[in-house]
């Protein structure tokens, strides 16, 4: 198991951050912790970091513990922060012969080759300053990256990114993960979960309240999915809603219905079609994406005091 | 501790590169040290003329009081504040290699103040040292140790850029008014010659002055040389004591209390045992 979690609370004064999560890790693949901003994602990607240490509840990275075991932990942890500060008035090269030092000698691959694996080779020489947000990030995520870590810890790796720059950033995390790297990451972009994440953990005010992969989520929450029928002449809905599709009106030449069972509603379709003679012109059908998902297991934005 | 001392010098030099790439620093390592020369020069110079020897020990005081508290305590806490340090936590550094790259680094630069001073006081001044060159480095190396940690425990303890400065200044105004730096010990009343036996710069003042004027070796100065060093060695110990990685942990300030207490009482022993002082003597 590279991460263990069981229980885990962290309190800051009456808040608490993290109530009582459980969370395993098999070694590979990509898994995003996806919530809204306030969820525990960075109060729990630190604790699995050393950075911050928790309130109750046993904590396994490696097998070892983030606090205790923090050198040692290091050395096989790559880690990217939410906010990532580096020394400006150094070049990249500069800043990874600084972070080669910290590991023991010969742990740390050659600066040219993480810079390589980044494409941040045109840039080893400009000044951190210079650098693109975009840039930054992938200079960051070669600092996580630079000793060959077994877990990569990610905080936002993608937030402000244009969509290109996030799409590079996609394309390094799964080379990464294809070379056997484990990488959990946060984010609060549901289609960067989709897309890039092997499995998903929804947070919710320092709760896991969805754990599978993508696809999974989608199965599991059954959510409504919209179909648009249009046929050569008027029809009797009845085997329809005898499916269990609920008529919802009409959009132009389609009548609409809404079904959690969109497999049987076109079962009963073509059933209806030829019982009553008709041709089918048009079928339009909407499934429910993972941000309805989402939504529906995370609820809508609360509107914090204060903020009028 | 060959890792300690390999991370500390990869991050002096990454400190050192930063520095040579911005023109303040430029600005307060090089120039404000010569204005400072070119004042006592003229000013001074001409209070005690032909006496120009004896002003340098306090004017290489004031650099080393400047220049071993002053930007080091703002880059650690810049460092801080702006998260480079957390992110170096990430990594399997030790604070020891964090806080000596800093420490080198205002070393660094307090010698290269003093070394420019001195080399611009001979060219403009006739600057001589009637002892050796090698006693001088040596007196201004060990000044440099007395006061570079207590630069690195204030970038531990000041909270934020803007008080870091505050915070020096409070330590650099007794440090350089109470001895006779800033103002010709002989000058000062008698009640403050004997409080300037509660500041170590006044024992810089007089190592300096003995290697400088005297021609002693570092050695033959005797107490103040010891005093510096102890000074030095507990500052040292005060940082390992107060080190934080990040602006939401708690300042140890019972451990600031302690130390300072620890030196207090040396220095009231100093005060009391009277250590012979040279550097009110000799202006004609």
């Amino acid at each position: 198991m590279i991460v263990a979690v069981e229980g885990l609370e962290r309190r800051y004064g009456a808040v608490r951050a993290l109530k009582g999560i459980d969370l395993a890790l098999e070694p590979g693949g990509i898994t995003g912790l996806l919530g809204p901003n306030g969820a525990g994602k960075t109060t729990l990607v630190e604790t699995l970091e050393g950075l911050r240490e928790p309130t109750a509840g046993r904590v396994r990275v490696l097998g070892l513990d983030p606090i205790r075991d923090g050198k040692k932990l290091r050395l096989r942890v790559g880690a990217q922060l939410q906010s990532t500060s580096i020394p400006p008035d150094l070049t990249c090269a500069e800043v990874l012969g600084i972070h080669a030092s910290f590991y023991p000698r010969g742990r740390a691959r050659p600066v040219a080759e993480v810079l390589e694996r980044v494409a941040l080779t045109p840039k080893a020489r400009a000044l951190v300053r210079t650098l693109s947000g975009g840039q930054r990030q992938r200079l960051a995520l070669a600092m996580a990256i630079l000793h060959g870590p077994e877990l990569l810890l990610l905080d936002e790796p993608t937030t402000g990114l244009d969509p290109t720059a996030r799409r590079g950033l996609h394309d390094l995390v799964r080379r990464l993960r294809d070379d056997g790297c484990t990488v959990l990451l946060t984010t609060h972009y549901i289609e960067e979960a989709e897309q890039l994440c092997d499995r998903v953990v929804v947070l919710r005010e320092g709760g896991i309240v969805a754990d599978g992969s993508p696809f999974e989520l989608l199965q599991r929450a059954g959510g409504s999915s919209t179909l648009w029928i249009a046929c050569s002449g008027p029809f009797d809905p009845a085997p329809l809603i005898a499916a269990g599709a609920a008529p919802q009106g009409v959009d132009g030449a389609h009548h609409r219905f809404v079904t959690r069972d969109p497999a049987a509603a076109v079962v009963a379709l073509g059933d209806m079609l030829r019982g009553q003679g008709l041709t089918l012109t048009d079928l339009r059908m909407k499934r429910p994406t993972l941000e309805d998902v989402y939504l529906e297991l995370v609820g809508p934005e609360p509107v914090e005091a204060g903020d009028a | 501790m060959i890792g300690v001392l390999r991370a500390a010098a990869a991050l002096y030099r990454g400190h050192l590169l930063a520095l040579l790439r911005s023109r303040t620093a430029a600005y307060f390592t090089l120039l404000l040290p010569l204005l400072f020369l070119f004042i006592f020069g003229f000013v001074f110079g001409r209070i005690a003329p032909g006496n120009f020897d004896r002003l340098m020990p306090s004017l290489f005081t004031i650099t080393i009081v400047s220049g071993s508290l002053f930007s080091v305590s703002i880059r650690m806490v810049t460092e801080r504040e702006t998260g480079v340090l957390r992110r170096y936590r990430l990594a399997p550094v030790s604070a020891l290699s964090i806080v000596l790259a800093h420490g080198m680094m205002a070393f660094t630069t307090m010698a290269a103040s003093v070394l420019v001073q001195a080399v611009v006081a001979r060219l403009v001044f006739g600057f001589g040292i009637h002892g050796s060159a090698l006693a001088l480095a040596e007196v201004v190396a060990l000044g440099g140790f007395s006061l570079v940690p207590f630069g690195l425990v204030v970038g531990s303890v000041a909270s934020d850029t803007k008080v870091a400065p505050m915070m020096t200044n409070m330590l650099m105004f007794p440090l350089m008014f109470l001895s006779g730096s800033a103002i010709p010990f002989a000058l000062l009343p008698e009640w403050m010659q004997r409080l300037a036996r509660l500041v170590p710069t006044t024992y810089m003042v007089e190592s300096l002055q003995a290697v400088i004027v005297r021609g002693l070796g570092p050695l033959e100065v005797g107490e103040p040389v010891l005093l510096l060093l102890v000074t030095g060695f507990i500052g040292v110990a005060m940082n390992a004591m107060v080190f934080r990685w990040e602006g939401t942990e708690r300042v140890r300030w019972r451990n600031v209390l302690l130390a300072t207490m620890v030196l207090a009482l040396i220095y009231v022993v100093a005060f009391y045992t009277e250590p012979g002082l040279h550097i009110g003597q000799g202006f004609d």
